[in-house]
């Protein structure tokens, strides 16, 4: 009990040094000087000393909704696969639950695009919209496949079964389900193939557009979401595909676990560098190679046998 | 005459549940309609009409419930006649549902023998040695589904049940939909039963098809009452994917499995009534405030209605399957009964194929978030878009009421859901499946089972409990913190923030419609006004855009052109050539006679053909006669 609340703590602890580290490693790559990994504490600070101007045209959904958005995130905390064998974790929560979770997160961040009366909010959430509803069949298609390679479609468990059991016999749909997994996580955070996080120029923006009326808490708030949210799909990621290094003593996992978030972390930045920006149009294509992978993940499954 | 079994007991209470908040919502709306006796007299015919056909045992008596069913709420559509298209909406309401209703009593004639007064389990012996039960299977889809709204049937539901008052409209499309599954379930159970595996197979691509191509057309309508009513076939799809997997699990000798997606399907009917109500109820009190019913000219409306605005916002939670709600917990249940696909052994083809349903599910809710954010942001959210929207109040007490006590039901269907699926368990005991209750609840009433092996679990308590437990933390911190605030207009670039710079429904579901032009085909009008002949500057300018339903432009009007020309080479033969009205009988006859062969008798290829060249010279030398 005590490991699994240390690793909640821990992965909250880490979240904002994760983005940071990939703005940083971008820089790097880019010759530019990074920023100090511990940016995203002092972005927080910064903003949490600030006074907060909420906008006149607002309703009651915007001094709820930062909370909402963020309050699911941290529910899903609880539910995410252990780091250490013998840890322990909610076993009972399914896929479809955590789906829904992350769901009900971004429904309330759209509706805040629509409250501030912006023609900028409304564009992000009409953007938003649109992603997330394609992000949907490819992710329940990913984790139906992965669940059945893991034999359960709890994901504490089915995290714990990989690690036991490696299903080497299925090695092809696990790939197609990895790959298909990656894009997700690029894409449900808003990484740059389908969004770019850094820029402020309209035109592009979709997360960035529907907060673009917060200040002060409110930010500090939605931007604690958005880490908290990569570190949620990075140590998923972590945990199911890369299903090694539990049974080591407890400090031994731990720093494994880090070291396998932050590869997760230089992967995105490295593929970051190395692409451009889609258009919103362009977007289903990718998506759309997601859902064919989960396909094909799924059809090697069935064809192959169990 | 009458059965009171555990089925039609549920759908009573279903019937019940439903009409009881709608009453006091009725009551409150009263003041709004001009003919209101008209209005009330049918509108509890209607209700008790619905009764009458879940509780009516032989075919006389569902029958005769069923139409009046269909004819109080035609009339229901009938109350406020504004302009030709509710005349026109009505008409085809009247027409639709009187083709499903051809079809139903073909069903019942064969399956009675004659005897329409036979119970339903009477038929059930007539059904088996009937030769081919497919073409009963298909009369009951054609004669259910063109009442529930499934693709291709459904094109008339988006027109009838916005024309409708909203409480009508709340009880056609949360209820009386229902009832048509009703339908469903008893005859597939009682007079069709079992089933061979194409059946399942059928349904489960109508589901699938139907929720896609219903949620779709819900994004791209800008009515409020048309786009919750094709969130309605959404919903009716959601639901016959379930009771499809069902079918399916039955046939392949899952009986446990089978239930589950049964029940599944039967705890969506419920939630579906329940929030599919609230949302007419809601709508319709906007409506009853800004006088109009269209989307972009409403916004802002949750400072000035903000109970409505409230318990608008939990039904759209509730129907796009957002956690802990109701809604969330039968999708979670059907895909759950899907995801079990895998158990299936030796079927490749079936277990390769159900995947793609999966997507069509998902997609669904997918796009029912986007549908729903657009619903509620643009509605209740931003600025006044018209003068309307800013002089709406809150609603009378009596409307607030019944809104608030359906909102209740939600709420009990979310935190009652063990007690509800007890009874929906109690139905299939009684249709003579096992319980499977206990296999539900192994471990408390806390957590809900999937059947599947190692299937999944949710607890809609514990996921309710810590998000309003990590919310009010977090809410109380703010409050401690005592934050500094200060009010100031928002951010529009330097220009004043106004109606009519914020985001549209129509700039809303801009990407979707354009993403998905090849279904939508929209029809779009632009006028500029340019100033001083420069392309790109121009001081007034307007965007209209109309969808009109590919199933309606290919199917439904072609068939119209098809029957014009029919109908005109039988006037021709009719008004000008009498002389061969004989010969035309005595061909019919004929038909008849041949045709009533091939269902009573085995039938031999020789003797269609002998009797095709009978029928076929006896037409070329009695009717069309030589070529003058």
């Amino acid at each position: 009990m005590i490991l699994y609340l240390l690793t909640i703590v821990l992965l909250i602890l880490i979240a904002p040094i994760l983005l940071s580290y990939i703005k940083a490693t971008k820089m790097v790559l880019f010759f530019k000087r990074p920023v100090p990994l511990l940016q995203g504490y002092r972005n927080f600070s910064k903003l949490f000393s600030k006074e907060t101007i909420i906008s006149e045209e607002t309703s009651a959904i915007t001094r709820y909704a930062p909370f909402l958005v963020l309050s699911p995130l941290l529910v899903t905390m609880f539910f995410l696969p252990p780091i250490v064998g013998g840890a322990y974790y909610v076993s009972f929560v399914d896929a479809f639950t955590i789906t829904g979770l992350i769901s009900l997160s971004t429904f309330f961040l759209m509706l805040l695009g629509l409250d501030s009366a912006s023609a900028f909010g409304g564009m992000g959430s009409s953007r938003e919209s649109f992603i997330s509803a394609l992000v949907e069949p490819a992710m329940i298609l990913t984790i139906f496949s992965v669940s059945l390679m893991a034999d359960n479609l709890g994901i504490g468990q089915a995290g714990v079964n990989l690690a036991e059991h490696f299903p080497k016999e299925h090695m092809a749909s696990y790939l197609f389900a990895g790959i298909s997994f990656f894009i997700l996580l690029m894409a449900e955070n808003g990484r740059i193939p389908v969004d770019n996080t850094e820029t402020h120029l309209e035109l592009t923006m979709v997360h960035e557009a529907m907060i673009l009326d917060l200040t002060g808490v409110y930010l500090a708030i939605i931007e604690t979401a958005s880490s908290i949210k990569f570190v949620i799909f990075a140590s998923l990621f972590a945990s199911l595909f890369m299903p090694f290094g539990l049974d080591f003593i407890a400090p031994i996992a731990f720093v494994i676990f880090v070291l396998k978030l932050f590869f997760v972390a230089t992967l995105v930045a490295v593929f970051e560098v190395n692409t451009a920006k889609l258009r919103i149009f362009k977007i289903p294509n990718l998506l759309g190679l997601a859902i064919v992978f989960a396909f094909l993940s799924l059809i090697t499954f069935y064809v192959l046998g169990d | 005459m009458f059965i009171f079994d555990t089925l039609s007991l549920v759908f009573v209470a279903l019937i019940l549940l439903g009409s009881l908040p709608n009453l006091i919502y009725s009551t409150g709306y009263l003041p709004h309609i001009e003919r209101k006796g008209y209005y009330q007299l049918h509108y509890f015919a209607f209700i008790a009409s619905m009764l009458g056909v879940v509780v009516s045992a032989n075919a006389l008596v569902f029958l005769f419930f069923w139409e009046i069913m269909s004819l109080s709420s035609w009339k229901l559509i009938l109350t406020e006649v504004e302009g030709k298209s509710t005349i026109k909406a009505a008409r085809f309401y009247f027409l639709m549902t009187h083709f499903g209703f051809i079809f139903l009593l073909l069903f019942f004639l064969i399956v009675s023998d004659g005897n329409l007064q036979l119970g339903f389990n009477a038929m059930h012996l007539v059904a088996s040695k009937f030769a081919y039960p497919g073409l009963l299977f298909f009369f009951l889809l054609l004669g259910l589904l063109s009442k529930a709204g499934a693709v291709p049937l459904h094109v008339w539901l988006p027109y009838a049940h916005p024309a409708a008052p909203s409480p009508a409209s709340a009880l056609m499309s949360g209820v009386m939909l229902k009832v048509a599954l009703y339908g469903m379930l008893r005859f597939l159970f009682d007079i069709l039963y079992p089933w061979p595996l194409e059946w399942g197979t059928t349904i489960l691509i109508i589901g699938s098809l139907t929720s896609l191509i219903g949620i779709l057309y819900a994004m791209g309508e800008h009515d409020i009452k048309a786009l919750l009513a094709n969130s309605s076939i959404e919903n009716i799809g959601i639901i016959l994917i379930a009771f499809a997997m069902g079918m399916i699990f039955d046939t392949l000798k899952l009986p446990y499995l089978s239930t589950f997606s049964f029940m599944a399907a039967l705890f969506h009917i419920f939630n579906h009534m329940g929030f599919k109500s609230l949302l007419f109820m809601g709508a319709g009190s906007v409506l009853h405030q800004t006088h109009t019913k269209n989307i972009e000219k409403f916004g802002g409306l949750i400072s000035s209605m903000p109970l409505t605005a409230f318990v608008f916002l939990f039904a759209a939670m509730s129907i796009t399957a957002l956690p802990p709600t109701n809604g969330f917990l039968s999708e979670w249940m059907i895909f759950q009964s899907m995801l079990d696909s895998s158990h299936i052994a030796n079927d490749m083809a079936l277990k390769i194929s159900i995947p793609f349903a999966v997507f069509a599910l998902a997609m669904t809710s997918g796009l029912a978030i986007a549908t729903f954010v657009k619903a509620f942001g643009i509605t209740f959210l931003g600025l006044h878009r018209s003068t309307n929207a800013k002089h709406a109040t809150e609603v009378n007490f009596l409307m607030k009421a019944g809104m608030v006590l359906s909102a209740l039901y939600i709420a009990s269907l979310m935190l009652f859901a063990p007690f509800y699926l007890h009874f929906f368990d109690d139905v299939f005991v009684s249709l003579g499946r096992s319980s499977i209750y206990a296999k539900l609840f192994p471990d408390g009433i806390l957590q809900i089972h999937s059947l599947g092996v190692h299937g999944g679990i949710v607890s809609p308590l514990i996921l309710f409990g810590s998000l309003v437990l990590i919310t009010g933390l977090m809410l109380l911190a703010y409050k401690v913190f005592d934050v500094k605030e200060r009010f100031y207009h928002t951010w529009a670039c330097g220009y004043r923030t106004a109606p009519h710079t914020q985001y549209t429904s129509t700039g809303f579901s801009g990407i979707m419609r354009r993403f998905f032009s090849w279904l939508y085909k929209p029809q779009e009008h632009i006028v500029k006004e340019t100033l001083a002949g420069h392309e790109t500057k121009f001081s007034d300018a307007s965007y209209t855009v109309h969808v009109k339903p590919l199933f309606e432009v290919s199917l439904y009007e072609n068939t119209k052109r098809v029957t014009n020309i029919i109908s005109y080479w039988v006037y021709r033969l009719g008004h000008f050539e009498q002389t061969r009205y004989p010969a035309m009988i005595f061909n019919l006859l004929l038909f008849v006679l041949f045709s009533y062969r091939i269902f009573t008798d085995d039938v031999s290829l020789q003797m269609i053909i002998l009797e095709s060249a009978m029928m076929i010279i006896s037409i070329k030398i009695l009717i069309i006669g030589e070529k003058k």
